[in-house]
């Protein structure tokens, strides 16, 4: 039986798979020159408006899936994460090291506006503040400038040089691969440190990396499957507050991607009721640049050659995921909420919902990232920190006691540090079905699921074939 | 031979072996187009130079093809370095060292995938 068993797993179909079309779009014959962002706004200014409200641009939204939300918008503003932390007190700064070098220009470095913080209201100051050549042209890059009054913005690195602006504004297409992944990838400080499935390797690579972005494979860009419309953005992974279409779910059982029985084996489709595809087909993940596993912001620690600190940082390559069971919600520790512990002692900040009970559940793949966050005394609040100075003189203390007061209006705050726990959904990295698991990597004496944290007295196939004997 | 003679020959054959090793490394790794911008193009090319700050991600790559291709030699023609002798430039700078410089700028353009300054 169990040789069957072997012997059937690992064939997944990748059934109509959408080939990827790239689109561009020469805006050659629509402008002479490009002024900024009021050029795109002479024939776009309905785009600009849908996109003013988007995920994108506000960094919070509508977060039905976050089951303690209670009808509040939340996304990276409002909460706050065991990375980088809280984007507000960070959002744009030339910080220097003790020899004069940049260290870092701020969080809105990957924000697609062009400096301003976004607001509520839209206004035609924050229209011209998105900056569409971010994800619309491939050429496209920027720095951070000083305007001239005083104020510091990101422009083309190109702005001196209107001939060049020009023709890399021209060049516009859909957002390619390369393009999400400038700021998906470098996401928590470094290349693949905050996701672990999104590493720039993607932007050209095989299908033995990633079935469906290897351009010896489907080929597909990441709008193929994450473009929803007017500027907003399917899927949430498992550790997004705010969502862009909460009401379209992307999942890969969708019917116009891979249905609910891919395989040809009945037995590998008897599993996906319980059994989310990632959990076979992405056996390990961060198979090319590491990934930030445990990130303990108590410990400073100094990086001599680039003059800089950061917490401690453990990273993890080729890692097998974390599993669990997953509904499609999650449960997040919010801000001014006191802290809420998991089974072994440490702080949820995202904790999928679900359990074998849960007939919406299923097994799902996940990058378990844990930290050490600081937690005020008193109040049991997470209190976020002001990274951007501590990079430069790796006072933890300040950098955590700024943060409270700009985050809580909370003066020299006492504060304790707590271990957290953050469960990342895993979905890239898609392997090829022959390296998909096998039988006995989950059911075999040494298997990768912890069948009781699941809720199982055991191996259930194992109980499966004792009832049949 | 005295003690003092053997420590002398011994501390001077250890230096003639180290500045060999060192003369045949220094010859064996050819400068890269990196180095090559650093030495020949920056210091007449900084901010605030009347000659206009270049860097390689100051021009986009079709711009530094047409440069390198149809204007280098008639721009820099009359031109001398003064960090190496006052050398003319086009003399200075061999085809194959250009052909890398050429490759840094481009490979590093504005609209490259990493554009860069040369440091």
């Amino acid at each position: 039986m169990l040789k069957r068993f072997v012997l059937a797993v690992g064939t997944l179909a990748l059934l109509a798979m959408p080939a990827a079309a790239a689109k561009t779009y020469s805006h050659s014959k629509y402008f002479e020159h490009y002024e900024g962002t009021k050029t795109c706004l002479k024939c776009h200014m309905k785009e600009a408006k849908e996109f003013f409200h988007s995920q994108h641009y506000q960094w919070e939204g509508a977060a039905p899936q976050i089951v303690n939300s209670h009808g509040e918008k939340l996304g990276k503003r409002n909460t706050i994460n065991d990375f980088c932390t809280n984007p507000m007190a960070n959002w744009i700064g030339l910080v220097r090291n003790s020899r004069g070098e940049i260290l870092t220009k701020g969080c809105s470095k990957c924000h697609a506006g062009l400096g301003k913080i976004p607001t509520a209201e839209m206004s035609r100051e924050q229209l011209e503040n998105i900056d569409c050549l971010i994800c619309h042209a491939s050429g496209y890059r920027r720095d951070l400038y000083k305007a001239e009054d005083g104020t510091l913005e990101w422009r083309p690195i190109l702005w001196k040089n209107q001939v060049g602006l020009d023709s890399v504004s021209k060049r516009i297409s859909l957002p390619k691969r390369a393009m999400c992944l400038r700021c998906h990838s470098g996401s928590g400080g470094g290349p693949n440190f905050k996701r672990g499935d999104l590493e720039y390797e993607l932007a050209d690579t095989n299908a033995q990396f990633d079935v469906h972005m290897g351009t010896d494979g489907a080929d597909m860009q990441c709008i193929d499957c994450h473009a929803g419309q007017d500027h907003r953005v399917r899927g949430r992974g498992a550790d997004l507050s705010g969502t862009d279409m909460p009401n379209a779910r992307l999942r890969c059982d969708n019917d116009d991607c891979h249905g609910s029985a891919p395989h040809q084996a009945e037995i590998l489709n008897h599993h996906t009721s319980r059994v989310y595809c990632t959990t076979c087909h992405i056996p390990d993940f961060a198979k090319k640049d590491a990934t930030d596993m445990v990130r303990d912001w108590s410990k400073p620690f100094y990086h001599e050659a680039a003059d800089k600190y950061s917490a401690t940082i453990t990273m993890g390559k080729d890692v097998i995921p974390a599993y669990a069971w997953y509904n499609g919600t999650t449960w997040e520790q919010l801000p001014k909420e006191p802290v809420t512990r998991l089974a072994d002692g440490s702080v949820g900040m995202m904790v999928p919902q679900g359990s074998r009970k849960d007939p919406n559940a299923r097994i799902c793949a996940f990058k378990l990232h844990r930290g050490k966050m600081p937690v005020l005394k008193g109040k049991n609040w997470i209190i976020p920190i002001v990274v951007e100075e501590f990079f430069a003189d790796g006072n933890i203390d300040k950098a955590v006691k700024n943060a409270a007061k700009d985050f809580y209006g909370i003066d020299d705050a006492q504060y304790e540090w707590i271990d957290t726990t953050r469960y990342m959904g895993i979905f890239h990295e898609v392997q090829p079905a022959k390296n998909a698991l096998q039988c006995l990597d989950c059911h075999g004496p040494n298997g990768r699921l912890d069948w009781k944290a699941l809720g199982y007295p055991g191996d259930p196939m194992l109980a499966m074939l004792k009832s049949s004997h | 031979m005295r003690l003092t003679t053997k420590i002398v020959t011994v501390v001077t054959v250890a230096v003639a072996a180290l500045a060999l090793t060192g003369l045949a490394t220094a010859k064996d790794k050819a400068p890269s187009g990196r180095e090559l911008y650093k030495e020949y193009c920056k210091p007449c090319h900084t901010a605030d130079s009347p000659n206009g700050e270049y860097t390689p991600m100051t021009l986009i790559q079709d711009q530094w093809t047409e440069f390198f291709t149809k204007n280098y030699e008639r721009t820099h023609k009359n031109v001398v370095d003064p960090k190496h002798d006052n050398a003319k430039v086009l003399e200075l700078i061999t085809p194959d060292m250009l052909k890398k410089i050429q490759k840094f700028a481009v490979d590093h353009a504005a609209d490259s995938e990493h554009p860069m300054t040369c440091g």
